[in-house]
């Protein structure tokens, strides 16, 4: 991802990063089914569709159709979302995460825009004038991908600094009481989406010698807990204490 | 008012070391500052206590602050320059009846009046341009011995008791490997470059060059000469966006119409949009360029009178680039030609350095205690005995008594029968955190502590730094 850009459009079955879109401030990308940019291949969707305009960490969207309402989703939202009436321009979308949905021809058509610069104000400061010295990350911790982030951080934060980052199956075990949609694929999605949104950078070929981490999930976890992006009252955000911790207090209780 | 959360509360009273605290002075981003007076003898009577909240039992269990007080401490200890602000010592708070404060981090720091952002409270301040020549002065000295500060800004440019001032707050420092350097992923929005504003982050943090500080000494200038940021907006992140698209190239730059003439050519230059644009202009050439359009009267600022007749061999550059220090008549040249390079940081801490070639280059010789013939004894400085000294820096912040070092030509502190025509029979003296050239013949051979330069001196302590004016 290039530092400036902002805004990430995942096409509709999109199969890897490397077909996303990603636009900066300023920069616009119009969807339809004859456009250059966001081609959407099916007979029941306008030609020119529509319009996605980056705006800072933000974006816009543009309904060109005269007929069609479309429907943004915040996927995270329990049903949430904004409707964006035939002819609308430039309606702002609030969400981190967005599925556009399009009626076409009795079907719905969907495509996701991911927004990961949201600014959010940070913890401990209610700094806006721009003069203080800031964290260079801004999560939400309302959203999934800070709880997989805490469940990555747990077991170092809980006082087992060099304990190993854990798999992504316990962190779906870990999660599951809380998300019962866990899954690996979910959880997976969350990793990925973190390292852009952290703006990872991938660890250079020809790095110096000592130990490398190799793993996104071990390079997540130590940037987080390097500049405390997670703490150890973050972990409430897990559905319950750790069973073996609660264990060994109810025997000391007996 | 901004909530202060890495504010350390700190008693009236309370002893650190030598120091005992008096009364609170600023709250910073990651820690809170205290001013404090020394409790026995020595020199200086007075500090700064900056106190980190870096404690195994304070509540918050921060490990990135612990990264910033070891950075601050590391460059400080390592770093000794006219225009950074100066570390007296590093303590650790052991008292285990003060959870909040047990193992908290205190840096003893030179005591400062102010700092550049709280004199912009009340308008452009009338010494602008001078105050402006002195921070790109540090910024000269911080890169030149192969730092970035990363965190430039007025609430982190200090303004001293002489109205002088010093770079200080290097939290976020980082010595450049090559042409970058790892910074911790902190950054002031409205004083990040373009490039900077989403940082790509590694295991190391974030990357960042000079060049970073160019873009920061830019925007601080636009502010100090007009009240107002550079790039339009009402809040730091409509800011943002317009620094984006001005990096983009949708937007152009529209620096305010009050901005001095002169000015508006070098601030442009250190706003350029890329990286690449803006190394071109390096801190040590800025300063000349600042030089140039202050006019080298105006810099001279008069502290002490010059007791020296004019030098032929210093000609053309004491005349119109270079500043005169007379104290005890030893002449330093302090505005060299831009492109020099500097070996000042070679100079061990608590030490005073005597160098072969100017700017603290060449061979260096270097002691802590006296030395009454370099020629013979413990410490031999062999090319003393046909070359002269070039330069000198006394770097002996540990040293709280006899602070200032008097040099011979002759051993056994005695001038040799050559001796031109001197106030004093010495060679030279230099006072504490002085460094410069030596113009003349200075061919020494014995050199001693004493308690200051000029006896009669106005402007006592360790704290005078007339030469970097």
């Amino acid at each position: 991802m290039h530092s400036l850009d902002s805004i990430i459009v995942v096409p509709p079955h999109c199969p890897g990063p490397g077909h996303q879109l990603r636009l900066r401030p300023g920069e616009k990308l119009a969807f339809g089914r004859a456009v250059e940019g966001l081609a959407i291949d099916h007979e029941g969707v306008s030609r020119h569709a529509g319009e996605i305009a980056a705006q800072g960490a933000f974006w816009i969207l543009s309904n060109l159709s005269r007929t069609q309402t479309y429907v943004v989703e915040n996927p995270e939202g329990a049903g949430e979302h904004i409707k964006v009436g035939p002819g609308r321009l430039d309606a702002p979308v609030p969400f981190e995460f967005a599925r556009v949905v399009l009626p076409a021809a009795g079907e719905l058509l969907s495509f996701e825009v991911w927004a990961p610069r949201h600014d959010h104000l940070p913890r401990h400061s209610d700094a806006l004038d721009g003069t203080e010295t800031l964290p260079a990350f801004s999560l939400d911790p309302a959203k999934r991908y800070f709880a997989v982030l805490a469940a990555l951080c747990e077991p170092r934060l809980r006082g087992a600094p060099h304990a190993p980052v854990p798999t992504v199956e316990q962190v779906v075990e870990r999660l599951a009481p809380g998300w019962p949609a866990a899954s690996r694929a979910t959880v997976q999605w969350n990793i990925d989406y973190l390292a852009v949104k952290l703006r990872l950078k991938p660890p250079a070929e020809q790095a110096g010698p000592g130990p490398r981490l190799n793993g996104k999930k071990e390079a997540l976890a130590s940037l987080a807990l390097r500049f405390d992006l997670v703490r150890e009252d973050d972990l409430a955000v897990l559905p319950c204490a750790v069973r073996q911790e609660a264990g060994v207090r109810q025997e000391a209780g007996r | 008012m901004t909530a202060q959360p890495y504010a350390v509360t700190v008693p009236r009273g309370y002893r650190v070391g030598s120091w005992e605290v008096r009364e609170p002075l600023a709250s910073g981003s990651f820690g809170s500052v205290y001013g404090a007076r020394r409790t026995g003898d020595g020199a200086p009577r007075r500090a700064a206590l900056k106190f980190l909240p870096t404690g195994t039992h304070t509540p918050r269990q921060l490990n990135h602050l612990r990264e910033l007080a070891e950075r601050e401490v590391e460059l400080l200890s390592r770093l000794r320059a006219p225009r950074l602000i100066r570390m007296y010592e590093a303590l650790t708070v052991d008292d285990p009846e003060h959870p909040e404060l047990d193992g908290a981090t205190v840096l003893v720091l030179e005591e400062a009046r102010t700092s550049l952002d709280a004199l912009l409270d009340s308008g452009v301040p009338a010494q602008a341009p001078e105050l402006l020549a002195e921070v790109c002065e540090g910024l000269a000295q911080l890169h030149d011995a192969g730092w970035v500060h990363g965190d430039l800004k007025p609430a982190n440019v200090l303004v001293m008791a002489d109205g002088s001032v010093r770079l200080g707050d290097f939290s976020m420092a980082a010595e450049l490997e090559g042409t970058h350097a790892y910074a911790p992923a902190f950054s002031t929005p409205d004083y990040t470059p373009p490039e900077l504003v989403w940082p790509e982050v590694g295991e190391r943090g974030r990357q960042i060059r000079a060049s970073a500080d160019i873009w920061a000494f830019g925007v601080l200038a636009h502010v100090v000469l007009t009240g107002s940021y550079p790039l339009p907006g009402g809040t730091a992140a409509v800011r943002r966006d317009a620094t984006v698209r001005y990096a983009l190239g949708e937007e152009e730059l529209r620096l305010s119409p009050q901005l001095p003439d002169g000015w508006r050519a070098l601030v442009r230059d250190c706003l350029a949009a890329t990286h690449q644009e803006r190394s071109a202009h390096q801190a040590r050439a800025l300063l000349g360029r600042i030089r140039r359009l202050t006019g080298a009267a105006r810099t001279r600022r008069p502290l002490l009178p010059s007791r020296r007749k004019p030098s032929r061999r210093a000609g053309w550059a004491a005349l119109s680039s270079a500043a005169v220090f007379a104290a005890a008549a030893t002449v330093y040249a302090l505005w060299p030609e831009p492109s020099v390079t500097y070996g000042y940081h070679r100079c061990p801490a608590g030490e005073v350095c005597f160098f072969s070639d100017v700017n603290g280059n060449g061979e260096m010789c270097h002691w802590a205690g006296d030395d009454d013939d370099w020629l013979r004894g413990r410490t031999r400085c062999a090319w003393s005995g046909d070359r002269p000294v070039k330069s000198v820096f006394n770097n002996n912040q540990e040293r709280t008594k006899e602070i200032s070092v008097a040099y011979w030509r002759g051993p056994g502190f005695v001038p040799t029968g050559v001796e031109p025509e001197r106030d004093s029979e010495r060679a030279g003296c230099t006072s504490v955190n002085q460094q410069g050239n030596l113009k003349g013949d200075y061919k020494l051979r014995s050199h001693s502590w004493i308690p200051r330069c000029d006896a009669e001196d106005a402007h006592p302590g360790p704290t005078v730094s007339e030469s970097n004016l």
